[in-house]
C-alpha cells in the first residue's frame, strides 16, 4: 500500500512559480561565471583582440615557463624535542567538555600535530552521550577566529603585560574594597565547581562583591516555579527515554532547549519501531513550526499569548480524571478537533510514563506544567528534580536590578563573564557600565559589552583551557588543553585569583622537569588549582588522570521523593487573562545553531540552512500563509514589526508553511554588530547579519518573555532576497520520501515502502559488487528517517571533515552552495482529505491540483507535516556520473565507492547534470586563499582546522561526498598493521559520528553481523528513486509516525 | 744451592722488572687502543667536560690507585664509602659511570698513560652557523650563459643575413646582379636536388618535420621532466650523512624515523633522537682533537644546549628549530603512508630510497611518479598468508587457482604465483587521491 502524499519543499514549487520552474530545469544556476573567475586574476572578460593575442603569447610564454619550473623548495621543520605522546601523522584523541555554551556536552578532540581539527561528542557523557549539536561542532573555529584578541586590552590600547593590567586593575578593585563600594561579577550559567570556587576565593578577598548569573536565552520561569512549588530554584533532569507520551508546549527540546543533545538521544531511543518495544508518541503545541515539531506525531498550532489558556484546559481534563480541584477556565480553552481533550486522555494512559514540558519562560505556565506531571505522576520517572541540571541558573529579575543599580550608580566595579548584555539583554547597559568607576569583560573577542569596558583580559578559548563542569547534579566532566595559547590569553579564573593575590603556586609541576618545550608548556597555574580542588575526591594522580583521560567522573546521590508544594488554582487569574488575548503575536526564539549570538562570528553556523526553512545567513520574520495573503506578501518583500514603541522596518520575511495563523516568528541571536568581520563589525565598517531582535523582548511578571501580543504587522518598503536552499537540487515532485502510521506498521511492517518496482533497466551488463568487488569490504549507508530530527549536524561535520569551503550569501542565492551532505526537507499538508480522482498523475500535476483548490482560504497552511531527509552522493554501482565523465575522473572502487579524482577531473559538470540526486558539488571559485571569500580559508590561523588528510579543492573541479574515504583508508590501514580481519575494521563517517540521533549508519556489507547487514534487511529499508535502477549504496527507513493513519 | 736460588729468584725478579719496564714504554699505544675499544670517547674528552669530567692531567688530581678502584667498578667504590668518590658522583648530576671490571689493572694503567701522552687539541675552527641551503639548482648561471650564447650566435646569424640582403641589393641597383639564384645564402648551402624542389614545399616539409621532432621533444620533457625531481639532493642546514651512520654505523632505519611504522609519514627525527648518542659523540669520527664536530655543534645550536653543563641546565630557552630541505616532494592531492609499505607490506627503505646507506647527501633516488607507483602495485607481490585482513583475498586466490578460473592473473612475468596490490583495488583512484 502506498500513500497519497503529495510532499514538496517550498511554497514556490507548491504554486509553480516562473522563476522557480525555469530555474529548476538546470542543474547549474549560470553559464561559468568567467568574468568572476577572471576577475580573482586581475583580468577582464571584454577584452578585444589585441589583449587576446596578449594573452595568448602569455600563455604560450608562461607554458615555456612553467616547463623550465621544478617544484618549489620546501622545507620540513620536525619537533625539536618530540613529546612522547605526538607521532607526527597520527591522530590523538582527548577528552574535555563543549564550552560552546553552558549545556557543557562531553566531548572528544582530535588533534593532529598539536592542532584540534575536530569535536566530537564523548560517549561516556551523560549530557552529550557521544552526539554533539551544530553549534558544538563549529565551536572549534572560534579557537581559530582572526577576531580574537591577541593580547588583553586596557583603556583601549592593546599591551602584552598581564602583570600591568593585574597591577592597574587590582589597585582598583582594593580601593572600591576599602570604600565598600559594591563588585559584581555577571556572568552566564556557571557550574563549574572550580570556577566557582575561584569566584569563592575573589570574594573573600574583596567582600563586597557578588556574582549575579545572566542567561541571555533564560529558563527563569522554570527556576522560579520550582522555587515556589519544591522549594528548590532548579531546573530538574528530564528523561524522555523514559517517556511514552511527550508533550511539548512551544518548546524546542530537540533543537534549542535547555540541553537538546542529551534530549535528541533520549527521545529518539523509543521513536524507533522495532517489534517487541513501544513507540513513543510525541505531541507538539506551538506557534512557530519549530525542529521539535517537524518531528512530532501530531503537530497542533497555537497561539503562544493562549498557551496558559490550553495548559489550563488540559490540566482541568486530567484534575477531572484524578478528582482533583480545577481551574476555572473559558471554554474557549479547546482547539480544534478537541486535540487538549485527546491528548489528555493519552496522558492519562500513560501516567508516570508520560512527560509534559513548556518552553515558556512565564512562571504561571510552568507551574501549571508542574502541576499537570503531578497528576500524572511523572516525578522521579520522566521528571528528577531532587539530581536537577545546572545548566541554566540565571533569574532573569537578578540582572534587571543590576542593570537599575548599575544605572543608578550603586555598582562600583562590573566583570563580564561570558555575557554580552549590552547586545543580549538591554543597549542601556553601554551607558550604564560607564557609570561604573571599574569595568572589565572576559570576553576573548571585542564585542559589544567588551567595547565599552576599560580592560578587556580575553579568556583562553575552552581548547586551550583546564576546567571541570558538573552540568547535571553529581555529574562531573573535565576540561584539558589540547593546544596550547594561541594568543597572549588567560584563563579567566587565573585572572580573578590573581586579582585576588590567590594564584597557585607552580611548586607541584609535575612537568617541570621536563626539558625545553615541557619548561615553555608547563603546567598553568590553574591545573594546580583544579587538581587540589579534587584532591577530597580524586586523591591521586591516576584517579585524577583517569577522570581527565575519560572526560567524566561521577558521584549522583540516589534520588529524593519531591514534596509538592504548588496550588494552580492560585494561577486562575492569570490563566483569564490570557484568553483575552487578542491581535498578532510574535514570537521570539532562539535559532537552532545560532542561540544566543554568542557565536555570531562562525561562518559555518550563517551558512548551514536553517532545519526547517533552510534559510541562511539571515533571520527573517516568519510568516502564516494567511497573514502574508492579507497583506499582500509576495516572496522577496520586506515587512515592517511594530511592538509597542518599537519598530523594525523592512525586516527579510518569508512565507512559513506550519506557522500558526495570527502569529509570527522572528530569530534571536542575530544583528550583531561587533562580532567580527562574518557576523558584522561596525567598527571594522562589515554589516550584521540579520537584524537583532532583542529590543523586542518584553518583561512579564519579572522574567523575559518571548512572545509579545498584539504586534503590527505591514509591507515594507524595501524587497530582500534570502539565500534560501529550500528548493535547490529540486526533486520534481518525484517519489522520494516514504512514510506510514505505527497503526499500519504493526499491521504490516513494510507499510508505506511495498511499492511496486518499475522500470528495471539498466544501460550496461550488470554490475554485481557482492560478488565481483572486493572480497573484503562493501561500503554502504542507512539513514533512519524516524531517528533524523534535521538538526544539521552531520552537515557540519561533514564540511569540517572534508574541507568543504564557505561560500557566502551571495553564492548560496546564485545555488552554488558546496555543502557534500544537505538535509532535505519536504513539507505536506496534514489534513490530506483532498483525494485526487484515480487517474495516475505526475506528481508535479498533483501539486498544481492541491494549489488551485486553495484558492482564498489559507488557514490550513498552518497544519503542516514533515520529513527530513539527509541526502548526499548515494555511490550507486550503475552510477550514472560514471558513465558520462569523459576523462574517467568519477570512477568506482571494487569497494562499492563511487569515487572522485580531482587530478583528473577537467570541468565538465556531466556528471553533476547526470546525478539524480543532485549531490555534486562543482568548485565554481578558489575558495581557498580567496579575500572575495573572507572566512576561515583566507587567512593563516583559519587553515589550521583544515584536516591534512583531505585535499583541498581547487576552481573547476567537482567534488562530493567520499563516504570519508579518508577514515575508511585508516580503518582499514589499522587493522592490516595489527594483522586483524576485514571484519574487525571499525569505520564511522563524520556525519554518522556527529548525529546526535544515531540516525546514520555505515559499516560493511560483507559482514554479516554489522549493523548495516541488518538493516538492509529491515523491512522499512527503501532506496531513493529505486525506480530508476542505479543501485545506491544508502537505503533510508521508512519514516513511521505514530498516528492512526497518515 | 740457596745462593743460586736466591740469584735465580733475583734474576726473575729483574727480568720481571725489566719486562714490566718494557711494557711500561708500549703503554701509551696499547691504552689509546683500548681507550677506543672502550668507547671511553663517549663520555669523556681530554680538555672538556663532556658527560663525564676532562681527563687531561687527571693522573695528577689522583691517584692512580684511586683511579683503578674507580674506573674498574665505581659503584662499589663509591659504596665503599670513599668521600671523593661520592663527591664527584654527586658533581655530575648522578649520572654514573659504567662499569670496566673486564679491565685488569695494568690495561687501567695503558689508558692513563695514554691520556697523559694524549696531544693536544690544535686550533679550534670556524664557529658553526645552522643555515639551510636554498637549494636552487647552482648550474643556473651556466643556463644563463648557454642562452646569452645562442641570442648572440643567432643575432650573429640575422646579422649576416641583412647584410647578405643588403649587398646584393646593393649588386642589383649596380646591375651587377647576376641573373641565376645563385645569391640565395641558405640555398647554397643545399645539395643540388634539395635546391631545386618547389620552396613552399620545401618549407612545409621542414616544418613539419622540426615540428614533429619538437612535439615528440616536448612530450617527453613533460612526460618524464616537468615536476619530477629524481635526483633532486639539496644542500641541508646539517650536513648528515647516511653513509657515516646507517651505512658505516649500521643504525637502523627504525632508531630515528619512528614514525615509519604508525604514521603516514616516517618522520624526520627531531633532534633528541640526535642527542641520544650525540651527548657524548661530540667530536667528528675524523677529528683528532677533542673541538665539536661543526655538523654537531648545529644540533646544539637549535636545541641551545650547553655541552659544558650538565643535566636539565644545559638545555637554554632559545631553541631554534632546524628547517630541513624537503626532498620528497608528494603533490598535495595524492595520499601516501609509510605504515602501509613498511610495516604492513614490509618493504625495504631501499626499495623506494635507493642506497641510502651509500648517500653522502641524500637525493631522490624514485621518480615518485604516478607510473611508477602503479608498476609496483602491478608486480608486487603481497604476503597474503600472513595477515588475517588479507585472509579473503588468499581464499578467493586459491580457490581460484584450483578452479583454473582467472588464473593468469596470479602468475607475475617471472611465473611466480603472488597476489598483488591490484587485485586487492590498490589501482583505484581513491586508495591514493581523495
Amino acid at each position: 500500500m502506498s500513500n497519497n502524499i503529495k510532499y514538496w519543499k517550498g511554497e514556490e514549487e507548491l504554486a509553480k512559480d516562473p522563476a522557480f520552474l525555469a530555474a529548476r530545469k538546470n542543474e547549474f544556476p549560470d553559464a561559468l561565471p568567467l568574468d568572476e573567475v577572471l576577475g580573482e586574476d586581475g583580468v577582464e572578460l571584454n577584452s578585444n583582440r589585441r589583449d587576446f593575442l596578449k594573452f595568448f603569447g602569455f600563455s604560450v610564454t608562461a607554458v615555456a615557463l612553467a616547463a623550465c619550473y621544478k617544484t618549489k623548495v620546501r622545507h620540513a621543520v620536525p619537533y625539536l624535542v618530540k613529546p612522547d605522546d605526538v607521532t607526527p601523522g597520527v591522530a590523538s584523541y582527548y577528552s574535555s567538555t563543549c564550552g560552546s555554551c553552558s549545556t557543557a556536552c562531553g566531548v572528544e578532540v582530535k588533534v593532529r600535530e598539536g592542532r584540534p581539527i575536530k569535536v566530537d561528542g564523548n560517549p561516556r557523557s551523560t549530557v552529550s552521550k557521544g552526539g554533539l549539536c551544530a553549534t558544538g561542532q563549529a565551536g572549534i573555529l572560534s579557537l581559530y577566529d582572526t577576531e580574537r584578541l591577541a593580547n588583553p586590552v586596557a583603556n583601549g590600547a592593546e599591551t602584552a603585560d598581564w602583570t600591568k593590567i593585574d597591577k592597574l586593575v587590582s589597585d582598583k578593585l582594593k580601593d572600591i574594597d576599602k570604600a565598600k563600594g559594591r563588585i559584581v561579577i555577571l556572568s552566564n550559567t556557571i557550574h563549574s565547581p572550580s570556577t566557582l570556587k575561584s569566584i569563592a576565593d575573589f570574594k573573600s578577598k574583596f567582600t563586597t562583591a557578588e556574582h549575579i548569573t545572566y542567561d541571555a536565552i533564560s529558563y527563569s520561569g522554570i527556576i522560579s516555579a520550582n522555587k515556589d512549588d519544591f522549594g528548590k530554584a532548579a531546573i530538574p533532569a528530564y528523561k524522555f527515554e523514559n517517556a511514552e507520551i511527550i508533550v511539548s508546549f512551544g518548546a524546542d527540546f530537540l533543537g534549542t532547549w535547555i540541553s537538546p543533545v542529551e534530549f535528541t538521544k533520549g527521545y529518539v531511543a523509543n521513536r524507533i519501531p522495532t517489534a517487541g518495544k513501544t513507540m513513543s508518541k510525541h505531541i507538539q503545541f506551538e506557534s512557530n513550526l519549530s525542529m521539535t515539531g517537524t518531528n512530532a506525531d501530531e503537530r497542533f498550532p497555537m497561539k503562544a499569548s493562549k498557551e496558559l489558556l490550553y495548559l489550563g484546559s488540559l490540566y482541568n481534563y486530567l484534575a477531572e480524571k484524578a478528582g482533583n480541584k480545577q481551574i476555572p477556565v473559558p471554554q474557549s480553552g479547546e482547539l480544534a478537533g478537541n486535540s487538549i481533550k485527546k491528548t489528555a486522555e493519552l496522558l492519562w494512559n500513560a501516567k508516570g510514563k508520560s512527560l509534559v514540558i513548556s518552553g515558556s519562560n512565564n512562571t504561571a505556565a510552568q507551574k501549571l506544567v508542574n502541576g499537570i506531571n503531578m497528576l500524572l505522576e511523572n516525578y522521579g520517572k520522566t521528571i528528577d528534580i531532587s539530581n536537577h541540571s545546572n545548566q541554566f541558573k540565571g533569574v532573569d529579575a537578578d540582572t534587571d536590578n543590576l542593570l537599575n543599580d548599575l544605572t543608578t550608580g550603586k555598582v562600583s566595579a562590573v566583570i563580564f563573564y561570558n555575557t554580552n548584555p549590552v547586545y543580549s539583554h538591554n543597549a542601556k547597559w553601554a551607558d550604564a557600565i560607564k557609570k561604573a568607576s571599574l569595568s572589565v569583560s572576559f570576553s576573548s573577542t571585542k564585542d559589544e559589552t567588551a567595547s565599552v569596558c576599560q580592560f578587556i583580559c580575553p579568556d583562553n578559548h575552552y581548547l586551550e583551557s583546564w576546567g571541570d563542569a558538573e552540568p547535571k547534579a553529581g555529574e562531573y566532566h573535565f576540561m584539558q588543553p589540547t593546544i596550547s595559547n594561541v594568543f597572549n590569553t588567560r584563563q579567566s579564573q587565573l585572572s580573578l585569583l590573581a586579582w585576588a593575590e590567590a594564584t597557585p603556586k607552580a611548586e607541584n609541576d609535575p612537568f617541570a622537569s621536563k626539558a625545553i618545550l615541557s619548561q615553555k608548556l608547563s603546567a598553568s597555574p590553574y591545573y594546580i588549582y583544579i587538581k587540589s580542588n579534587w584532591a577530597a575526591q580524586l586523591n591521586n594522580n591516576e584517579a585524577f588522570n583517569k577522570a581527565l583521560h575519560d572526560g567524566v567522573w561521577s558521584s549522583v546521590a540516589e534520588s529524593k521523593p519531591v514534596s509538592y508544594a504548588g496550588d494552580v488554582t492560585t494561577l486562575t487569574n492569570e490563566i483569564l487573562d490570557s484568553g483575552k488575548a487578542i491581535g498578532t503575536d510574535l514570537i521570539l526564539y532562539s535559532q537552532v545553531y545560532l542561540k544566543d549570538g554568542a557565536h555570531g562570528n562562525n561562518p559555518w553556523l550563517h551558512e548551514l540552512p536553517d532545519p526547517v526553512s533552510k534559510v541562511t545567513w539571515d533571520n527573517y520574520v516568519s510568516l502564516p500563509k494567511s497573514l502574508a495573503h492579507k497583506i499582500n506578501f509576495k516572496e522577496g518583500d520586506t515587512v515592517n514589526v511594530k511592538v509597542g514603541n518599537t519598530t523594525l522596518n523592512n525586516v527579510p520575511a518569508m512565507v512559513q508553511p506550519g506557522q500558526a495563523n495570527e502569529t509570527v516568528g522572528l530569530a534571536l541571536g542575530y544583528g550583531r554588530t561587533a562580532a567580527g568581520k562574518v557576523g558584522g563589525s561596525k567598527e571594522k565598517g562589515f554589516d550584521a547579519v540579520g537584524v537583532s531582535a532583542w529590543p523586542l523582548i518584553s518583561s512579564k511578571n519579572g522574567g523575559r518573555s518571548w512572545f509579545t501580543n498584539g504586534v503590527e504587522i505591514t509591507k515594507g518598503d524595501e524587497s530582500y532576497a534570502l539565500a534560501q536552499t529550500q528548493t535547490h537540487h529540486s526533486i520534481e515532485g518525484r517519489d522520494l520520501v516514504r512514510e506510514a502510521s505505527y497503526s499500519e506498521w504493526k499491521k504490516n511492517p513494510t507499510a508505506g515502502n511495498d511499492k511496486e518496482k518499475t522500470h528495471v533497466y539498466t544501460i550496461w551488463e550488470k554490475r554485481d559488487y557482492r560478488k565481483d568487488g572486493s572480497p573484503n569490504h562493501l561500503w554502504a549507508m542507512a539513514i533512519d528517517l524516524n531517528a533524523c530530527t534535521g538538526c544539521g549536524s552531520c552537515v557540519v561535520s561533514c564540511s569540517i571533515e572534508n574541507n568543504v569551503p564557505v561560500v557566502g550569501r551571495e553564492e548560496i542565492r546564485l545555488r552554488r552552495e558546496m555543502t557534500w551532505i544537505r538535509i532535505d526537507r519536504y513539507y505536506s499538508f496534514a489534513n490530506t482529505s483532498k483525494e485526487i480522482d484515480g487517474n495516475y498523475v505526475t506528481r508535479e500535476k498533483e501539486i498544481g491540483q492541491i494549489d488551485q483548490a486553495d484558492k482564498g482560504d489559507f488557514a490550513h497552511w498552518e497544519n503542516i507535516k514533515v520529513v527530513h531527509q539527509p541526502m548526499m552522493c548515494q555511490h550507486c554501482s550503475q552510477a550514472p556520473c560514471e558513465t558520462v565523465c569523459p576523462v574517467l575522473a568519477t570512477t568506482h572502487s571494487t569497494e562499492g565507492l563511487n569515487q572522485m579524482t580531482y587530478n583528473r577531473c577537467i570541468g565538465t559538470k556531466y556528471c553533476g547534470n547526470n546525478c539524480p540526486y543532485k549531490v555534486r558539488r562543482f568548485n565554481w571559485f578558489r575558495y581557498n586563499d580567496n579575500d572575495k571569500f573572507d572566512f576561515h580559508f583566507n587567512n593563516p590561523l583559519g587553515k589550521m582546522v583544515i584536516n591534512p588528510d583531505v585535499t583541498v579543492r581547487t576552481r573547476g573541479v567537482m567534488e562530493k561526498c567520499s563516504f570519508c574515504v579518508q577514515r575508511i583508508q585508516e580503518g582499514k590501514l589499522k587493522a592490516k598493521r595489527e594483522g586483524k580481519s576485514p571484519n574487525e575494521v571499525k569505520v564511522e563517517t563524520a556525519c554518522q559520528r556527529a548525529c546526535p540521533a544515531n540516525a546514520i549508519v555505515f559499516g560493511d556489507l560483507h559482514n554479516p553481523e554489522s549493523e548495516i547487514s541488518k538493516l538492509y534487511k529491515n523491512e522499512r529499508a527503501f532506496g531513493v528513486l529505486e525506480e530508476i535502477n542505479v543501485q545506491s549504496s544508502v537505503k533510508y527507513l521508512t519514516k513511521i509516525r505514530n498516528t492512526e493513519t497518515i | 744451592m740457596q745462593r743460586q736460588m736466591r740469584t735465580l729468584v733475583l734474576a726473575a725478579a729483574i727480568s720481571l722488572s725489566v719486562s714490566l719496564k718494557a711494557e711500561f714504554k708500549a703503554s701509551a699505544e696499547e691504552g689509546k687502543k683500548l681507550y677506543e675499544a672502550n668507547n671511553c670517547g663517549s663520555c669523556h674528552a681530554m680538555d672538556k667536560k663532556v658527560v663525564g669530567p676532562a681527563l687531561r692531567g687527571v693522573t695528577e688530581r689522583r691517584s692512580e690507585e684511586w683511579l683503578i678502584k674507580w674506573i674498574r667498578n665505581n659503584e662499589a667504590f663509591r659504596k665503599s664509602g670513599d668521600a671523593d668518590a661520592n663527591a664527584l658522583y654527586k658533581e655530575y648530576g648522578g649520572a654514573a659511570m659504567n662499569i670496566f671490571e673486564n679491565l685488569s689493572p695494568d690495561q687501567v694503567k695503558n689508558i692513563l698513560e695514554y691520556i697523559k701522552t694524549a696531544p693536544k687539541p690544535v686550533a679550534p675552527k670556524a664557529a658553526a652557523t645552522v643555515e639551510g641551503d636554498s637549494g636552487k639548482s647552482d648550474s643556473n648561471s651556466l643556463y644563463i650563459m648557454l642562452a646569452l650564447i645562442g641570442i648572440f650566435v643567432i643575432v650573429l646569424i640575422i646579422l649576416g643575413k641583412v647584410r647578405n640582403t643588403l649587398r646584393r641589393l646593393a649588386a642589383e641597383q649596380d646591375g651587377t646582379a647576376e641573373d641565376n639564384a645563385k645569391g640565395s645564402f641558405i640555398k647554397g648551402l643545399m645539395p643540388a636536388k634539395l635546391a631545386k624542389m618547389n620552396p613552399t614545399v620545401l618549407t612545409v616539409f621542414t616544418v613539419v618535420i622540426l615540428g614533429g621532432i619538437g612535439f615528440v621533444w616536448s612530450y617527453k620533457f613533460g612526460i618524464t621532466e616537468v615536476g619530477v625531481q629524481k635526483g633532486y639532493a639539496p644542500k641541508q642546514p646539517i650536513a648528515y650523512s647516511h653513509k657515516l651512520h646507517a651505512g658505516d654505523l649500521k643504525i637502523d632505519c627504525k632508531y630515528c624515523h619512528i614514525g615509519v611504522e604508525e604514521s603516514k609519514s616516517a618522520t624526520i627525527p627531531s633532534l633528541n633522537i640526535c642527542m641520544n648518542c650525540h651527548k657524548g659523540v661530540q667530536k667528528a669520527s675524523t677529528a683528532e682533537g677533542d673541538e665539536i664536530s661543526p655538523e654537531i655543534a648545529k644540533i646544539y645550536k637549535a636545541l641551545d644546549y650547553n655541552p659544558e653543563k650538565i643535566g636539565a641546565e644545559a638545555f637554554g630557552q632559545n631553541p631554534k628549530p632546524i628547517r630541513w630541505v624537503r626532498i620528497h616532494n608528494l603533490p598535495d592531492h595524492a595520499y601516501f603512508n609509510h605504515s602501509q609499505h613498511v610495516k604492513v607490506a614490509g618493504l625495504a627503505c631501499q626499495t623506494c630510497h635507493g642506497p641510502i646507506e651509500k648517500m653522502e647527501v641524500v637525493q631522490q633516488w624514485s621518480s615518485l611518479q604516478m607510473g611508477w607507483c602503479i608498476d609496483c602495485h602491478r608486480n608486487a607481490g603481497i604476503d597474503a598468508a600472513n595477515n588475517n585482513y588479507y585472509a579473503a583475498l588468499h581464499e578467493k586466490a586459491a580457490k581460484d587457482l584450483k578452479d583454473h578460473k582467472n588464473k593468469s592473473q596470479y602468475f607475475g612475468p617471472d611465473g611466480k604465483v603472488k597476489i598483488t596490490p591490484a587485485m586487492n583495488g590498490g589501482l583505484e583512484c581513491a586508495k591514493c587521491h581523495y
